[in-house]
């Protein structure tokens, strides 16, 4: 969710203002399809489409989203499209173009897609849509969701926290103070707290008039929290991160960041990642439509691989987060995922309640 | 320890750029241009600073980029209102439409990046006794705004300008090359707070970053009356209200309300203020208003 970085509503008016403005000087094609099908495209071969929200790029949310979608082309010895959108309208084009060409499953990576899936799902029965990271307000028979359970990845980060900590004060920086987004702040300090009792923990939010923007609020938030003593800091506060990792970085002190891997946007500052996997959950929830389980709602999380920690990854070594160097660490954090895995110990889910 | 160094530091932090973009607007409502577009030439300022400091390597020249930069954009509401006679809200609001799609799309194609634009060898403005040098010269511009609109033969032109043009006209002074002056000045104060958010509060550009600063600026505008010193009480009142509300976060109150907090304090203040002015026109006139 911290993905984002934009809030919607007012922004959504000037960006599309500005966009259409600058379509209209570059002449440019808003939306950029990228055709490729692997190896002899037979009729028996299924065919899937992904929408991405935004263009792919160096994202690597949406690169592993491509990833689970080649992934499961080459598996069912079909075809995969990629229609990546540059904003609201080329996502509407998008998914509308993708709709036409009736593909066996059409899957989109966000919460942008979950009302206009809604209403394409409705005037197209027998299209199967596969939504990740998000999911329609009403269920429909042809829509079928992939969700992550974040708190399970923030738990384990503030168990490093709580490990890490030399003043026994840690803090996070989230977005909102809504339930979806304390997902990203309480369980980190159940977690400092579960390893290190002792520990206090403390949350701000940035709010204002553009929460997921504002990284110069962020990083005042991070200020105070660091005045105070905090010396680990989750970041969840999307464009807001660097603002924290600045903070922190000045200080000498720590930071988590989420999604992705933003250790290389301050090496030695930023500790660990939760990150999640959209290659896991797109190729799943593939699986589970062809399968005929179309229409339900899949969590994933620790346990379904679909969350995890840049240091429980492969390629931690080369990662530049400073949690590399810790293994001691990582082995405890490997024995709490461990639990939480075999459903010993359960983190408490803030949207839940 | 509630009030310590540290939150007078983060509101001096927060103050810095709405104070350059406060003096700008005070400027502009002095020659008699109400100026809402300082949200877009502040943007503009932060992009062409990021942008030359980290083609450069120098962040000095972002800072002088970014002024004329911005000064060029708002040659926009120069042209429009006063050459143009158009309506400077329409094209105030216009301006800061223009310069989130506009920064967003040089973003894209400039550095190739969605959101965000973020390096560590970004080279950001050095700090000067916990300061960035702008935070100073803010501070200095007050003064000198102050000294001029009042003291010197330009100022009283400028206000001239504003309160009566046609009176100005028949005594020789030219309203448009005023309000001219007055609206490019604006952009430079703007550029200014533009490259002190992207390069001295933060150290990056990322997409509508203002967040809503200019806004704010355009309220201290109304609240100090245009006058510097009054501007600069109110975008201070602006700066504790903020970094007291984080501080009350860690205390237990709920965001929604801390956020709140400076818009609070903004309808107190006005409400007082002219509780103030009623009864001081009262006094004068001898009638209860």
């Amino acid at each position: 969710m911290p993905r984002t970085r934009r809030s919607r509503s007012l922004q959504l008016a000037a960006v599309a203002t500005g966009t259409v403005l600058l379509a209209a000087a570059t002449g440019c094609n808003a939306a950029s399809k990228d055709d490729s099908s692997s190896a002899g495209a037979k009729s028996g071969g299924k065919s899937f489409t992904l929408v991405t929200p935004d263009p792919v790029g160096q994202n690597q949310f949406l690169k592993l989203a491509v990833d689970g979608v080649k992934a499961a082309a080459k598996t069912h010895d079909g075809t995969q499209k990629v229609y990546q959108s540059s904003d609201s309208a080329s996502q509407q084009q998008n998914v509308q173009a993708a709709v036409d060409a009736a593909p066996d499953v059409i899957v989109l990576v966000g919460f942008e897609f979950a009302d206009l899936v809604a209403q394409q799902a409705e005037a197209h029965p027998k299209q199967q849509f596969l939504v990740v990271d998000a999911c329609t307000e009403k269920t429909f028979k042809n829509v079928s969701c992939a969700v992550f359970r974040e708190h399970e990845g923030v738990y384990l980060a503030g168990a490093e926290a709580g490990l890490l900590s030399e003043s026994g004060k840690v803090g996070a920086v989230d977005v909102l103070d809504t339930p979806q987004f304390r997902r990203y702040s309480d369980p980190f300090a159940a977690g400092a707290e579960k390893v290190a009792p002792k520990t206090t923990a403390s949350t701000r939010f940035v709010g204002g008039q553009s929460p997921f923007d504002d990284s110069a609020r962020a990083k005042e938030q991070a200020n105070s929290l660091l005045a105070k003593g905090a010396d680990h800091i989750m970041a969840a506060a999307a464009a807001g991160n660097y603002g924290v990792f600045e903070a922190a970085q000045a200080k000498k002190a720590y930071a988590y960041g989420v999604d992705v891997n933003q250790c290389t946007a301050a090496p030695g500052t930023v500790v660990d990642n939760v990150i999640k996997k959209t290659d896991v959950a797109v190729q799943e929830g593939i699986e589970q439509v062809i399968g005929g389980k179309a229409g339900k709602t899949v969590s994933y999380g620790l346990k379904e691989g679909g969350i995890s920690l840049t240091g429980l990854e492969d390629g931690v070594k080369s990662s530049k987060c400073v949690i590399a160097d810790h293994e001691d660490v990582l082995k405890k954090v490997e024995a709490l995922r461990d639990q939480i895995v075999s459903g010993e110990l359960t983190v408490d889910d803030p949207a839940a309640k | 320890m509630f009030f310590d160094s540290d939150l007078l530091m983060s509101a001096l932090r927060a103050l810095t750029p709405i104070l350059l973009a406060a003096l700008g607007g005070a400027l502009c409502e002095r020659a008699g241009v109400f100026n809402i577009g300082l949200e877009g030439m502040m943007l503009m300022g932060c992009f062409t600073a990021v942008a030359t400091s980290w083609f450069t390597g120098s962040p000095w020249l972002g800072v002088l980029a970014a002024a004329l930069a911005a000064a060029a954009y708002s040659l926009i509401l120069a042209v429009g209102t006063v050459t143009l006679r158009g309506d400077a809200v329409v094209l105030g609001i216009a301006m800061n439409l223009l310069a989130v799609g506009l920064t967003s799309f040089l973003l894209r194609t400039i550095f190739g990046v969605q959101g965000t634009f973020d390096d560590p060898s970004l080279a950001g403005l050095p700090l000067v006794g916990g300061f960035s040098p702008l935070a100073y010269l803010a501070w200095a511009a007050v003064g000198v705004s102050a000294l001029l609109l009042s003291r010197h033969v330009w100022g009283l032109r400028l206000r001239g300008v504003g309160e009566a043009p046609d009176a100005a006209a028949t005594l020789g002074v030219s309203p448009a090359r005023y309000k001219y002056a007055a609206v490019l000045l604006s952009g430079v104060l703007c550029g200014l707070a533009g490259a002190q958010l992207a390069l001295g509060n933060v150290t990056l550009f990322s997409e509508n970053m203002t967040a809503g600063r200019g806004w704010i600026a355009v309220v201290a505008v109304m609240l100090g009356r245009a006058l510097p010193l009054g501007v600069l009480l109110a975008a201070l009142l602006f700066g504790l209200a903020e970094a007291a509300g984080f501080r009350l976060q860690g205390l237990g109150m709920p965001q929604q309300a801390t956020d709140a907090a400076p818009y609070v304090v903004t309808l107190v203040a006005l409400f007082l203020s002219t509780a103030q002015r009623r009864r001081r026109n009262a006094r004068t006139t001898g009638v209860a208003s």
